[in-house]
């Protein structure tokens, strides 16, 4: 069959698909937890019976029994090694089933591993296990293929590459939509929709999971943007367990008397799943006999999607932020990092502008010395399963796009596709495969024509060349290509034509802003000029860096009086949320005095500066004791009652204490020849013990400590008990704080403290750590519990009699 | 019989911890505590800082409880875990699931440079985040293996208990360590039981019936 013939099927009526293949062996006598697959192929007769039923019932279409013949699911029974033989076996019986009468799909079923990004199935691996299924079934002699009860939409493309890359038969894909209308791996409806359609499935569907109720709303969901027929393959109302087994309970005529409303909500081929029976089918035949297929003229649209999400854009839309700042140029931490293969900083980039309101993010990480394609498939895979923001994907190699476009679990941007004879030659036809949509740069293999003259025949002929692929303008993103106004005034002009000829073109455009303003002070403003112009010309996408607040208000203000943002929700949803403006401080800084300056940096944690603020108390004659006793020590004990309070957290009581750190080092040398204080002070030793690693409590507890005018002599984590007893010994400590977060661990503080008095220390014990309390330092002999690094001071002061 | 083949792994797990419980943890006190501008600019960034920081994966197994008693259950490959506050958790399960999900090494080795080099501040919110993403990892795992198990009129029971938690000693974590073959996900045990690194976490959920 030829994907041609299969559009006129669905266009001339309503399909009836089969029903559930599995409950009607056991009927016949199929044994459980044995292979589905080779019982069948062991005892053909089952299965001809049940197919054979399915046909009387009315079925245009029957399913192969191969749900799970692929190597993973074959493997389990120890079959891995007859893939191909078994599905083509399967694929015949079948066949002679259907003896002419009704058309063969070659039934694909999920692996049961998750493929990547979302589990450890590498994606080449699932689309390999595919194909070697897909030619199995292609030996048997299937018309069609179907792709069904997916639960990742990842593995879902696996498989439709894999039989598109295998034949060109026409391929239906369904998918498995919980209750709450998402896949298991957070996929809804409309996105999967989109995602497979653009991959080039040739009907898209539902199967499993729920009633033909629920159905009914997922396949409405998705009518308004199908290009491609529907399917809806319901189970037999919601599961029971019943004695163990699980059983579904709706009768043959409920179940047919939901056909009516699966074709108003838009079904082009219906058929039943979990708990159905031939007679199931033979309900559907009868409910859809006076019923036409109803006919849908869906509105063009423009989108994207991510594995969770789409995006759509277009004229009528407010302008879509394509968050920009994913790119190594001019950023050195970013840089540092992809040279060292890591991606934390193209997570956090990510995560800050989804915050700022990108849309879509732009991902680019070409730079000298590494290997762009791999760093770019890991940059996708990751930020393609942790954000749900749909990705574009950016790049001057078309082979780094392909392997991006390949493994993007979603429907994807790409940027660009210049008229440049030979990129767009190779480009295209990768776009169209993946299903993309493109950026089109009006740059010819002449360059740029510096007029929109120059550069609207080289948009059309990349458009001419893509339409033949199949693309619809609805596809194509015309770049107006930025120029700087500083070198030719002109420019900026030129490119608001690209952008009002794409409009009238029913063409969406995007502008990367920023280099409008290049070589001009103060180049926000230009900026913002510019997108607002552009906005009136209908620019639908605009690449920004989102975290630039004049250019996002300027947006949401465009939207506004262009009408595209309906009622100004969105503007009016924006500033409301807004917090107040904070407000000012009544007193400046350089207004106070200096002490009073040191004790406000102290109070709000204000490092960065402090050690200025004390060398200039000293220029001014304040003792270095004075500023510790008088200024520092009261301004961190405010700090302390701040916390107490609860009015500060905990890092704020941090950040004030790293303050009052740079101020006592800064003030060291001085007091050490001031006095011999140092000497005079307790000395605490403090050691997490033996067999435990948690450390960052006691960390915190030694930095508080230190302030506080204590020597702390730190072991570190998993400490012996002899050594920490031997360091009290050494040190002559008069506390000692111990640290320990787990139930295995915390018995060996008793071990500590009783070391320590059979050899005669008299040093007191300070215990801490989430799974101690006062209870059990008190069991163990110890002289305090610390619930926090505050009262852990609070308590070494007072034991240490300390002031 | 050999379980691996019935481990279930899942990797970038986006978690999303709701930020409320991070300030939680970290002492934060709505209407109380208060923030100025550089504190919450500190703390948003922090947290940005710490989602990055995490590589959230996950593995699961399914398990049959052989045998039961009011101490405690017996799991198919032998394994008796003895704990009374276990057993009354799974009381009307026949199966359960074991699962353990980590962030990875890299957010917290990034919390000890900080505290090292004196950004203890940055270090206790990295902490906090990191925290709340391993247990916002397993709260995803709970609904992903629930969607699962409601095709078959099943679900997991509301609450899961960990090792270390009541009378279920922390020892269990080398035997559900080992079932779940957690060295693939690049987590270790130290003899006293911890995972490395320090937030990975185990939880047991007892399989019931809809209803």
């Amino acid at each position: 069959m030829i994907r041609e013939e299969f559009k006129a099927l669905c266009n001339k009526k309503v399909v009836l698909l089969d029903g559930a293949t599995g409950t009607e062996l056991q009927k016949r006598g199929m044994p459980a937890g044995i292979c589905p697959e080779k019982w069948v192929a062991a005892h053909p007769e089952a299965l001809i019976d049940i197919q054979s039923q399915y046909l009387s019932a009315g079925s245009d279409i029957i399913y192969t029994c191969t749900f799970g013949a692929n190597r993973q699911k074959l493997a389990e029974f120890g079959l891995r090694g007859e893939v191909c033989e078994l599905n083509a076996q399967l694929a015949r019986i079948s066949r002679q089933a259907a003896g002419g009468k009704a058309l063969v799909a070659g039934d694909i079923g999920s692996t049961g591993l998750l493929v990547e990004p979302f589990g450890s199935l590498p994606f080449e691996e699932a689309v390999a296990i595919y194909k070697e299924q897909v030619a199995g079934l292609l030996q048997g002699g299937v018309d069609l293929f179907v792709i069904e009860t997916m639960i990742d939409i990842q593995e879902a493309r696996a498989a439709l590459i894999a039989v598109k890359e295998s034949c060109d038969l026409p391929v239906m894909v369904t998918m498995t939509f919980d209750e709450d209308g998402r896949t298991l791996t957070g996929t809804d409806p409309v996105t999967a929709l989109i995602t497979l359609q653009s991959l080039g499935a040739d009907a898209v569907g539902c199967n499993c999971s729920t009633g033909p109720d629920l159905m009914a709303d997922f396949i409405a969901k998705m009518k308004p943007y199908a290009k491609v027929p529907l399917v809806a393959k319901p189970n037999a109302g919601l599961p029971k367990l019943v004695e163990g087994r699980t059983v579904f309970d709706m009768s043959a005529e409920t179940f047919g008397g939901f056909a009516a409303r699966l074709i108003e909500a838009g079904a082009d081929l219906i058929g039943g799943c979990c708990g159905t029976a031939p007679e199931y089918i033979k309900e559907l035949k009868l409910r859809t006999a006076g019923i036409g297929r109803k006919e849908w003229y869906p509105l063009p649209f423009s989108a994207v999607t991510s594995a969770r999400k789409t995006v759509f854009v277009g004229a009528d839309l407010p302008v879509t932020v394509v968050g920009e700042r994913i790119n190594p140029t001019g950023k050195k931490a970013l840089q540092a990092e992809l040279a060292e293969g890591k991606l934390g900083e193209v997570r956090r980039l990510a995560l800050a502008q989804i915050e700022a309101g990108a849309s879509i993010l732009d991902v680019n990480v070409g730079m000298g010395g590494i290997d762009e394609q791999a760093m770019m498939v890991k940059a996708i895979s990751v930020l393609s399963a942790q954000v749900e923001t749909p990705l574009c994907i950016d790049s001057a190699s078309p082979e780094v796009i392909e392997a991006a476009l390949r493994i993007y679990p979603g429907r994807a941007l790409i940027n660009s596709i210049s008229a440049e004879t030979g990129k767009m030659k190779k480009l295209l036809p990768i776009a169209a495969k993946y299903g993309a949509m493109f950026v089109l740069l009006p740059l010819g293999d002449e360059g740029i024509p510096s007029t929109a003259e120059g550069r609207i025949p080289l948009i059309q002929r990349v458009i001419d060349e893509a339409e033949l692929l199949g693309f619809t303008v609805q596809d194509i993103v015309i770049d107006g290509l930025v120029m700087t106004v500083s070198a030719e005034q002109e420019a900026a002009m030129e490119t608001l034509q690209v952008v009002e000829w794409a409009s009238c073109h029913g063409l969406n455009s995007i502008l990367g802003l920023s280099n409008v303003s290049f070589g001009l002070p103060e180049r926000i403003w230009v900026n913002g000029a510019f997108l607002a112009m552009a906005v009136a010309k209908g620019l639908t996408l605009a690449i920004v860096n989102p975290s630039a607040e004049v250019l996002m208000h300027l947006k949401l203000a465009s939207d506004v009086l262009t009408g595209r943002d309906q009622n100004s929700n969105e503007y009016i949803r924006y500033f409301t949320s807004k917090k107040n403006p904070v407000e000012k401080q009544e007193t400046k800084s350089t207004e106070m005095g200096i002490t009073h300056q040191i004790h406000r940096a102290v109070v709000t944690g204000q490092t960065e500066g402090v050690a200025e603020l004390i060398e200039k108390a000293l220029t001014e004659g304040f003792a270095p004791q004075t500023i510790v006793h008088e200024y520092l020590i009261p301004a961190i004990n405010y700090v302390g009652e701040l916390f107490e309070k609860k009015q500060y957290f905990l890092p704020q009581l941090i950040q004030s204490a790293e303050t009052m750190k740079a101020a006592f080092e800064h003030l060291e040398p001085y007091l050490q020849k001031e006095t011999a204080t140092a000497n005079d002070a307790p000395t605490i030793v403090l050691a997490t013990v033996k067999g435990d690693i948690h450390d960052i409590g006691k960390n915190i507890v030694g930095l508080m400590l230190r302030n506080h005018g204590f020597i702390v002599c730190d072991l570190g984590k998993d400490v012996d008990a002899e050594v920490i007893v031997e360091n009290a010994i050494q040190t002559g400590a008069v506390l000692v704080g111990l640290s320990a977060l787990m139930t295995t661990t915390m018995i060996e503080m008793k071990k500590v403290i009783e070391l320590a008095r059979a050899k005669g220390l008299t040093c007191k014990f300070i215990i801490g750590g989430a799974a101690v309390d006062q209870a059990f330092a008190d069991a163990i002999g110890a002289d305090g519990y610390a619930a926090d690094a505050h009262y852990a001071v609070k308590l070494a002061k007072q034991l240490s009699g300390l002031k | 019989m050999d379980q691996s083949s019935k481990l279930n792994y899942l990797a970038n797990i986006p978690a999303d911890p709701d930020k409320k419980l991070i300030l939680l943890r970290l002492g934060y006190r709505s209407n109380i505590t208060v923030l100025s501008e550089a504190d919450q600019s500190r703390l948003d960034e922090g947290i940005r800082l710490g989602f990055s920081l995490c590589h959230n994966q996950g593995v699961w197994i399914r398990m049959e409880i052989v045998r039961r008693s009011r101490e405690g259950i017996e799991l198919e490959n032998g394994l008796f875990i003895k704990s009374s506050n276990l057993a009354r958790l799974l009381e009307h399960s026949d199966q359960m699931v074991i699962m353990a999900a980590t962030v990875g090494p890299e957010v917290t080795d990034r919390i000890a440079t900080e505290v090292a080099q004196g950004k203890a501040s940055l270090g206790v919110v990295l902490d906090a985040v990191a925290s709340e993403v391993a247990d916002a990892c397993l709260d995803y795992m709970v609904l992903f293996i629930n969607k699962m198990l409601r095709k078959e009129g099943r679900l997991l029971t509301k609450h899961r208990y960990s090792p270390g938690y009541g009378d279920l000693p922390l020892e269990y974590q080398k035997d559900l360590f080992a079932l779940l073959q957690l060295d693939k996900l690049g987590v270790a045990i130290t003899e006293r039981c911890l995972l490395v690194p320090e937030k990975s976490v185990i939880a047991i959920s007892g399989i019931e019936r809809i209803g």
